[in-house]
């Protein structure tokens, strides 16, 4: 009681002394009163709240710095992040914060108390963003269109309040681009050789050293990360395997099988603007495992190697890598009780047919290996360890680099998006939602220190 | 071919920029304590090709820092993190008296960065550098709204930043030139100001009449801007460079309509005939014209053409009167101008009258009168053609490169601070002399 006491007289003292000031202030300089005076006729003494974000265009993996200033000292504020997906749909991050005794927050030091995100977390509202309430289920966010940016709006709310309350007002707001490629850098669709792929080359003469991109077995082309490689300064080659209209036979299933990853190599390897001895591939998910076949067929010798949460082996590949229907073989699909299914049991080391695992110890390139631990997709520290055991036996363990993020889940993307825990996998004869895994917090940070890693380990093994 | 440089690395953060932001050129990768150069180019607008380059060796890790290392020369030298955009001239065969200015704000100034190996001086269009990339640089923040302005007559653009507002509002004035110039406006509407460029001497209304607009122009400009809904009426402010400053000096004093909450000229005079009309006040300037001098290129110089200060009081805006803050910026090698000498006499006439407290004045040795946004080149001369005189001369801005880049980067932080101080926040009157 006594303490309460002597801080509320201690509170009135600086309050007497900063009015003290105000007041001689204020006989000395006419225009401040006048002003002064004229916003108290209109509004409170509060003046007009600025956001900034630098820089205010970015590209996807790069930190931005959020400010707001003249704003209430001590007062609780609420920053929220929105945007529309390609497809139309709203996603919204939004984080509490309390200003400081200069009426200021900046998100890079700052802590957010409450939201989607707590702590201090400089991109908490790009990784944190979540499709708005009532909204489809099963979203997850994927830019098709890498030559536009993701238009984020943010915006500065009095209070701590949430975007789905109704009434809020708003401070201020700044507009941020959010974009996959850098200027200058060059998308090239490609359609030769039974390729179906888009490159993407880094602006100036070259050559560069260039990355093949493979992704899962959701299919279809996906160019984001080869965007961003090559806004990286290396050109990047991606190619649809399944699920795209240009390639042979339905889409459901693999038609193509080791000699396309083969065409699409050589098609790096020829490229005039490429240096041939410096190409590396990555997979994500599936993509893993024509990445090891490339690795050990005799011929190709990339020079680096990234897989992440992929598997050595398939029980779908007939002798040429082609695939079976994934659906034909559901035997270790586990469900749960909303009826999402986790294929992780799938790519269990044992449940894979040894004739499909990659002779692994074959590799001469180095290998980084990125495992989620919390993926629920694929058995990824099950093959991870059994790599790495390769490896050793061979006594290339020099060769092998091991990320393991707990609570990351299988979709180890680009840094500062959000993590799609589960997403619709198909509509036909059914919805079926698969579980990918991955708490938003621990997945957030393994994307931002696995990309940071990603391009050192290219850095490294392409340039150097 | 040598593997090693092929594989040169060279990044420029953040690639997509405002105008006035700074940016951080990394060269890595290449062969430690090679000799490297490296060079800017941009096409402007109207199709010349500008180009900047510094020389530099990479350090023991192969690395070149722009920000921190040293250029040995070439258009700028020493530690100079964007002498590659402010030292920018035309390439050589260039037409002379040329000057960089966006016309079309809303696409970006495109510039390729490129490291060649080697110290070179001339001749890199015929070769092949060992890396490039592109930047981008920016007026308009993502967001910001152009919105052209026809009402009561005027010929202005408003920019409004994004978000509820409202903003703070700013009338920015050009000078005898005349035109719409908007860049200005749309970076400050960048850093939340509803700003309004204003064209006043060549406005449809005087193309059309033959007249020049008269004091109700601008007092109808700063209504338009007052009765926005997401304008705060309060809080405007008016920003002149040149024949601007004029102008600015004689609404904020005289305008009965016009209340400004802080005022900022730029390379002006308080020079003129108090109780003139704009065509009255250039016809002023028009009467002195005979004292125009030329120096040993023939380029114009006209500061002389308000000297002396006058001591008749009809003659000079009673900057006595001003109540609200004034911040100066004097260019001490402003050929154009006396604006050094006026910033003396306003001073003095400020100190009289006891308002000096709202004065600041930031004056810059060996800068000119064009004191712009940063990181644009600076013109030392340039065709010029004011709407007086219909042929183009080549007129004497005056500076020194170097001093003026840094003139107008300082300038620009301390514009953009006093903007902030009196139209958004608590004004902590103190500040004000800590410019």
């Amino acid at each position: 009681m006594f303490r309460a006491h002597m801080s509320v007289t201690r509170i009135w003292q600086l309050i007497e002394k900063r009015m003290m000031s105000c007041i001689s202030v204020h006989g000395k300089l006419p225009g401040l009163q006048r002003a002064v005076g004229e916003v108290r006729r209109k509004s409170s003494f509060r003046q007009s709240p600025l956001l900034t974000a630098t820089p205010v265009r970015a590209l996807i993996d790069e930190q931005i710095s959020i400010k707001g200033r003249f704003l209430s000292q001590n007062y609780p504020v609420t920053v929220c992040a929105q945007m529309h997906s390609e497809e139309g749909d709203l996603w919204e991050a939004f984080a509490h914060y309390t200003t400081n005794a200069s009426g200021s927050i900046n998100l890079t030091s700052d802590h957010s108390v409450g939201g989607s995100y707590v702590g201090c977390e400089p991109m908490g509202l790009f990784w944190a963003l979540e499709p708005a309430l009532g909204s489809r289920e099963g979203l997850r966010l994927r830019k098709r269109n890498v030559e536009t940016p993701y238009m984020v709006n943010i915006s500065l709310l009095e209070g701590h309040t949430s975007p789905s309350e109704g009434q809020r007002t708003e401070l201020a707001a700044v507009t941020t681009e959010r974009w996959y490629m850098a200027p200058g850098v060059r998308r090239i669709e490609i359609r030769q050789n039974n390729i179906v792929g888009t490159l993407f080359l880094p602006p100036g003469p070259g050559p560069f050293p260039a990355m093949l991109d493979l992704w899962g077995m959701v299919g279809g082309l996906l160019e984001y990360r080869s965007a961003l490689f090559a806004s990286r300064g290396f050109a990047s080659l991606s190619v649809a395997y399944m699920g795209h209209k240009d390639l042979p036979g339905p889409q459901h299933i693999m038609s193509v099988g080791d000699s396309y990853f083969k065409s699409a190599f050589q098609l790096l390897q020829d490229h005039c603007q490429v240096d041939a001895d410096r190409i590396g591939v990555i997979g994500l998910s599936y993509g893993v495992v024509p990445t090891l076949r490339i690795a050990t067929t005799i011929g190709f010798k990339p020079s680096c190697l990234i897989c992440i949460n992929g598997a050595v082996g398939s029980p779908l590949l007939d002798e040429d890598g082609k695939s079976k229907m994934f659906e034909s073989d559901q035997k270790h699909w586990e469900f749960d009780d909303r009826g999402y299914v986790s294929f992780r049991n799938v790519s269990l080391p044992d449940n894979l047919p040894p004739e499909s695992k990659r002779k692994v110890e074959n590799i001469t390139c180095p290998l980084m290996y990125i495992v989620g631990e919390d993926d629920l997709c694929t058995a990824s520290t099950e093959n991870a360890d059994v790599i790495e055991e390769a490896l050793r036996s061979a006594g290339k363990s020099h060769q092998f680099t091991r990320l393991s993020y707990p609570g990351a889940g299988h979709l180890i993307e680009p840094p500062y998006t959000p993590c799609s825990r589960a997403s619709l996998w198909k509509t036909k004869p059914e919805k079926l939602f698969t579980l990918w895994g991955g708490h938003p917090a621990p997945h957030a940070a393994a994307q931002e220190d696995a990309w940071k890693r990603i391009l050192e380990f290219m850095e490294t093994h392409l340039r150097r | 071919m040598d593997r090693k440089q092929c594989c040169v690395k060279l990044s420029v953060q953040p690639s997509r920029g405002l105008m006035d932001e700074k940016f951080i050129v990394l060269v890595q990768n290449a062969l430690p304590g090679s000799q490297l150069t490296i060079r800017a180019l941009h096409q402007c607008e109207d199709g010349h090709s500008w180009e900047a380059f510094g020389h530099y060796t990479a350090d023991t890790t192969g690395t070149i820092d722009v920000s921190e290392d040293p250029s040995i020369r070439g258009t700028y030298s020493g530690v100079e993190q964007m002498g590659l955009l402010w030292s920018l001239r035309p390439i050589p065969g260039s037409k002379p008296g040329l000057r960089m200015r966006k016309k079309n704000i809303q696409t970006p100034m495109e510039v390729t960065i490129s490291v060649y190996q080697g110290h070179q001086t001339e001749g890199f269009a015929d070769l092949v550098p060992l890396s490039g990339v592109v930047v981008e640089r920016w007026y308009m923040a993502p967001g910001v709204r152009r919105i052209p302005v026809t009402e009561g007559g005027l010929t202005a653009t408003l920019f409004l930043p994004s978000g509820p507002g409202p903003f703070p509002g700013l009338l920015d004035l050009w000078g005898g030139g005349g035109q719409l110039v908007e860049y200005r406006a749309a970076l400050l509407a960048s850093h939340g100001f509803a700003s309004m460029a204003i064209d006043y001497l060549t406005s449809k209304f005087t193309m059309e009449t033959g007249k020049m607009v008269d004091n109700q122009y601008f007092e109808t400009a700063y209504r338009v801007l007052q009765q926005h809904p997401q304008v705060c009426g309060s809080k405007i402010a008016m920003i002149g460079l040149s024949f601007g400053t004029s102008m600015t000096l004689k609404m904020a004093i005289y305008s009965e309509v016009i209340k400004l909450s802080a005022a900022v000229c730029i390379s002006g005079s308080h020079v003129q005939p108090v109780e003139g009309s704009v065509e009255e006040i250039m016809g002023f300037f028009q009467k002195n014209a005979g004292k125009t001098r030329f120096n040993e290129k023939n380029e114009a110089i006209w500061r002389d053409l308000l000297l002396p200060i006058p001591t008749d009081p009809s003659l000079k805006a009673d900057v006595g009167r001003l109540q609200c803050p004034l911040l100066l910026v004097v260019g001490e090698d402003d050929q154009n101008w006396p604006a050094q000498e006026s910033a003396l006499d306003i001073k003095e006439m400020m100190a009289r009258a006891g308002n000096s407290h709202l004065l600041t004045v930031l004056s810059y040795p060996n800068a000119g009168h064009l004191i712009e946004p940063p990181y644009t080149p600076h013109a030392r001369s340039s065709t010029f053609k004011t709407v007086e005189i219909q042929e183009k001369v080549m007129c004497l801005w005056g500076g020194q490169t170097v001093e003026h880049s840094r003139a107008q980067e300082d300038a620009w932080k301390k514009i953009l601070f006093f903007l902030r101080e009196n139209l958004y926040g608590d004004r902590n009157p103190t500040l004000f002399s800590h410019l």
